[in-house]
C-alpha cells in the first residue's frame, strides 16, 4: 500500500526492550551496541488496581503489549474519546504459564503416565479457570485495549513477522478509508517461552543463527498532525517462494526477491537509511547486499542487538528507525523485515517535523 | 471507473453435518441438529460431553487422500500424519473446505496468485507430550535436549493450516492469519473484501477452521464455564429463556472471494456479494460481553453504513448467538436498537460454537438465503425470552426471498465484526 501525499502521520512510539520501556533513545543504543543482550525481560509491575486485576489473567506478551499501549497514548496524549481509536496488533503463540500446564499435566498423572480420565476428573481442577484467557492469541492485543478503553476498528494477526506487516497496512486502511481517524499498531512477542524455544529449535532457527528475544513495540498513527515524530510512506507484505514443506525460501531465492521488493516499496524515491531486521544468518545473508543496491548511506541490521522476537520484531524495527531519522536528520529509511513465516515485510517511512 | 466489488464464488465446509458444503447446507435447510456425544477422544469424565464434532473419528492421512482437490505429494500426507501434524483436526478440515471451495469456483492457474486470509483458533496442545517431559512439578521443556523428538510435538503451530493450503493449493498470493478467537473467521472474510475493494489483490481464499474438541479445548472451556452443563443434544438454545450456554463445535468454512468484474469475466458463478463489514472493540471485560450491546450495535451500524444501506435493508441477522445467558442478551438488545423485528437465527445449536471458524460457518449458512430462499433456524428454540425482544426463527428455517443478510462474529477478549452480504444480480 503506497499512502498518498506525505504519507500518514506517526505521533507516538513506545518499545519495550532489554532497554526497558521507552519513547525514544532507542536507535542511539542500537547505533552504539550499548544494549544488553537479548534476555528475560524485566518489565513493569502492575501499579494500578485495575492492572493488578487483570494481570492475574494475562500472558507475558499481553502484558507487555499492554505497557507499551499506553506508552503510546501517554506520548501522544490521546485522552479523549478512546472508544475511536483502532488497534492492530501482531501477536504471537498462546504464551501459558508453564507452571499452570504442569500443575494440570501433574494432577493427571496415574501410574507414571498421563490418564485422559483423571485430566477430566482431577487434572482440569488443577489449574486456574481462566486459564484460556491466559492462552487466547488475541488476548495480547485485547487486554490492553480493555484496559485503555480502545473500543474502535481492530485486528489480530498471527505474526512471525509479516503478520505485524499486516497489521500496520491495516492499520493504514481503516483511516484512509475514514473507519477511524487514530490508530494504535504494534506488536508484543516472546520468543522465550519453553515451547516456542522448543518448537524454534525443531524447526532449525536456533541452529542458525536466530537469537530467541522479546520485546513490544506500539506505534501511535493518525491522519493529520503538525509535527509528527514521522510518516508512513508505504507498507507492503511480499509473499516469497519456496519448496514445498519448507518454512523459509533458500537464501538465493530471498535475495533476489528483497531487491525488487524494496524497490516497488520506494517507487523511485532515494532512501538514506536501510534498516533490516533479518531473523538468523541465512536471511542475513540474503540482504546483506541491498543498502548497496539501494545506495543508502547507513544500514543498520536491528536483529543483531534486539534479537528476534517474532511479532514484536517488525514494529521495533520501525520504533527504532523513527528515531534513526529525527537522531540522523536524515529524510526517508526503508525497513525490511524477514522473519522465520519466510515472506518480507517492507515499510517506508519519512522523518517528520514540521 | 466503478468501485471494485467483492463477490463471493466458492464455498467449502466442514461441520458437525459431515464433509461438503451440501451436507452442512442440506442439515440447516431440513431444520435438523448434529450435536451429539463427543467421540474423538473418551470424554465421559469431563464436565462437558457434548460438541458439534464433525464426524471423523481419526483425522489421518487417508482421510485427506480421499478428498478431491487436496492435491497431494505421494507420500506426503502419510509424512503429515507420521510427524504428529494431523493431530491438529482443524488442520484436516481447512484443507479439505479450502479444496472444496478452489474447485467449487472452478479456480486453475490463473487463481494461484490469490492471496490468504484465514482465522485459526489456538495451537491444539498435546497434554500427553507433555506429561511425557514432566519431572517433579515442572515441565522441562525448552531448546537443545529439552525440544523434543522432531515434528509436531506439545502443541501445533497456530499458521499450521495456512502453511499447508498456500502449499497444496501452490498460492502466490500474501498470507493472513487472523486469530480474533471467535471472531476470526468474520474478520477474515471481511478482511478478504478489503484487500479485492483496494485493489490490493484480485482473488483471495478466505475463511476460517478451527477444532477445540480436544481435552484442553473443552476442558479449558469448561472451567471458564462457558459450555452448557447440560450433556444432552440440545445442550445449546439461542435466545431461549432456558438457554444456560454453548457447545462447543468443530470444522471450517473456506470461500473463493473475487473482483466481481473478473468473476463475471471468467463466467464465474456468483454466490452472494460482499456488500460491508465493520470491526469493533468492546473494550469492556476480559471475562464477559458488554451488557449494553452498544459495541455490538455500532459495527452492525458501521457495516450497512459502509453497504450504502440502510437498517430497514436487512431481511436476516444471522446472529452470533451462543446460547450463554449474557451474550445473547446483549445481541438482542443491540439487533432490536437497530433493525426492530427483522427474522434472526442462531445456527450454533445445530452445528456448536466453532470458536475461530463460527463466523465463516455462519457466512456458509448466509449463502442459503440466496440459493434456496431459506433462512436457517435456530434449534432448540422453543421458549421465547423477555430479555431477548427479537424475532428469533425457529427451529425450522423460514422461506422467504431476502436481498441482503447480516452476520455477526463477537470473539472472547471482546471483538466484534459485523459482516453484510447481498444476493447477486
Amino acid at each position: 500500500m503506497r499512502l498518498d501525499g506525505k504519507g500518514l502521520p506517526v505521533i507516538a512510539v513506545s518499545t519495550l526492550t532489554a532497554a526497558g520501556l521507552a519513547g525514544r533513545g532507542l536507535a542511539q543504543r542500537v547505533l552504539e551496541k550499548s544494549l544488553p543482550r537479548p534476555s528475560e525481560l524485566a518489565p513493569p509491575a502492575p501499579s494500578r488496581p485495575e492492572d493488578i486485576r487483570q494481570k492475574k489473567l494475562m500472558s507475558r506478551a499481553a502484558w507487555f503489549s499492554a505497557l507499551v499501549m499506553r506508552g503510546a497514548l501517554e506520548e501522544a496524549r490521546w485522552d479523549e474519546a478512546r472508544a475511536e481509536i483502532g488497534a492492530f496488533f501482531g501477536v504471537g503463540a498462546s504464551g501459558a504459564e508453564m507452571d499452570e500446564v504442569a500443575r494440570l499435566v501433574a494432577a493427571s498423572m496415574e501410574d507414571g503416565q498421563f490418564s485422559l480420565a483423571r485430566c477430566g476428573r482431577e487434572g482440569l481442577d488443577a489449574c486456574n479457570p481462566l486459564f484460556a484467557f491466559q492462552i487466547m492469541n488475541n488476548f495480547t492485543l485485547c487486554h490492553g485495549a480493555i484496559l485503555e478503553g480502545l473500543a474502535g476498528p481492530n485486528a489480530a494477526f498471527f505474526s512471525r513477522g509479516t503478520g505485524t506487516v499486516t497489521a500496520l497496512e491495516e492499520a493504514c486502511a481503516a483511516i484512509m478509508s475514514g473507519a477511524c481517524e487514530r490508530a494504535l499498531v504494534g506488536g508484543a512477542d516472546t520468543a522465550l517461552h519453553p515451547v516456542t524455544m522448543a518448537e524454534l529449535e525443531r524447526e532449525g532457527f536456533l541452529r542458525q543463527g536466530l537469537t530467541p528475544a522479546e520485546g513490544a513495540a506500539a506505534l501511535a498513527i493518525t491522519s493529520t498532525a503538525e509535527a509528527p515524530l514521522g510518516y508512513v510512506e508505504a507498507v507492503r507484505v511480499f509473499p516469497v517462494e519456496r519448496p514445498r514443506g519448507t518454512l523459509v525460501p533458500r537464501t538465493g531465492v530471498l535475495r533476489d526477491a528483497a531487491v525488487p521488493a524494496a524497490l516497488d516499496a520506494l517507487e523511485d524515491q532515494p532512501c538514506d537509511v536501510v534498516v533490516l531486521a533479518p531473523w538468523g544468518a541465512p536471511a542475513r545473508e540474503a540482504l546483506l547486499d541491498l543498502p548497496q543496491v539501494l545506495e543508502a548511506e547507513l544500514s543498520v541490521d536491528t536483529s543483531l542487538t534486539l534479537g528476534e522476537s517474532l511479532a514484536a520484531t517488525p514494529a521495533l524495527a520501525w520504533a527504532v528507525t523513527l528515531d534513526l531519522l529525527a537522531h540522523l536528520d536524515k529524510p526517508r529509511a526503508l525497513v525490511l523485515s524477514a522473519g522465520p513465516d519466510g515472506d518480507l515485510g517492507v515499510v517506508v517511512l519519512a522523518k517528520g517535523g514540521a | 471507473m466503478g468501485r471494485r466489488r467483492a463477490v463471493i464464488t466458492g464455498v467449502g465446509a466442514v461441520s458437525a453435518f459431515g464433509v461438503g458444503y451440501d451436507a452442512l447446507a442440506n442439515g440447516l435447510a431440513a431444520g435438523r441438529s448434529a450435536i451429539g456425544p463427543i467421540r474423538n477422544f473418551d470424554a465421559r469424565t469431563f464436565p462437558t460431553r457434548v460438541a458439534g464434532e464433525v464426524p471423523i473419528e481419526k483425522t489421518s492421512a487417508s482421510l485427506l487422500e480421499k478428498h478431491r482437490g487436496v492435491l497431494l505429494h505421494i507420500g506426503e500426507a502419510a509424512a503429515w500424519e507420521h510427524s504428529g501434524l494431523l493431530r491438529d483436526r482443524k488442520v484436516c478440515f481447512g484443507l479439505i473446505a479450502a479444496a472444496e471451495a478452489w474447485r467449487h469456483a472452478r479456480c486453475g492457474t490463473a487463481e494461484r496468485r490469490a492471496a490468504l486470509s484465514i482465522g485459526l483458533g489456538l495451537e491444539q496442545a498435546f497434554l500427553e507430550d507433555f506429561a511425557d517431559q514432566l519431572d517433579g512439578d515442572e515441565i522441562r521443556i525448552g531448546a537443545g535436549d529439552l525440544a523434543g523428538p522432531e515434528g509436531v510435538r506439545f502443541r501445533s503451530r497456530v499458521d499450521l493450516t495456512a502453511e499447508k493450503i498456500r502449499g497444496v493449493l501452490g498460492l502466490s498470493g500474501r498470507v493472513a492469519v487472523h486469530v480474533s478467537a471467535c471472531a476470526a473467521g468474520g474478520t477474515a472474510v471481511a478482511h478478504a473484501a478489503s484487500l479485492i475493494e483496494r485493489g490490493a489483490a484480485d482473488v483471495v481464499l478466505c475463511g476460517a477452521a478451527d477444532s477445540m474438541v480436544n481435552p484442553l479445548g473443552i476442558g479449558g472451556m469448561s472451567r471458564l464455564g462457558a459450555p452448557s452443563p447440560r450433556a444432552e443434544p440440545s445442550a445449546c438454545r439461542p435466545f431461549d429463556r432456558r438457554r444456560d450456554g454453548l457447545v462447543v463445535g468443530e470444522g471450517a468454512a473456506m470461500f473463493v472471494v473475487e473482483e466481481e468484474g473478473r468473476a463475471r469475466t471468467r463466467g464465474a458463478d456468483l454466490l452472494a456479494v460482499l456488500a460491508g463489514s465493520a470491526t469493533t472493540q468492546d473494550a469492556y471485560r476480559a471475562t464477559a460481553p458488554r451488557p449494553d450491546g452498544s459495541r455490538a450495535l455500532a459495527a452492525m451500524e458501521r457495516a450497512v453504513r459502509r453497504a450504502n444501506l440502510a437498517p430497514s435493508d436487512i431481511g436476516y441477522v444471522n446472529a452470533h448467538g451462543t446460547g450463554t445467558p449474557l451474550n445473547d442478551m446483549a445481541e438482542a438488545k443491540a439487533i432490536r436498537a437497530l433493525f426492530g423485528d427483522v427474522p434472526t437465527s442462531s445456527i450454533k445449536g445445530a452445528v456448536g460454537h466453532l470458536m475461530a471458524a463460527a463466523g465463516a460457518i455462519e457466512l456458509a449458512a448466509c449463502l442459503l438465503p440466496f440459493t434456496r430462499d431459506l433462512l436457517p433456524g435456530t434449534a432448540h428454540f422453543e421458549e421465547p425470552d423477555p430479555e431477548c425482544p427479537i424475532h428469533v426463527i425457529g427451529p425450522r428455517p423460514l422461506q422467504r426471498r431476502v436481498e441482503y443478510v447480516l452476520s455477526n462474529s463477537f470473539g472472547f477478549g471482546g471483538q466484534n465484526v459485523s459482516v453484510v452480504l447481498g444476493r447477486p444480480r
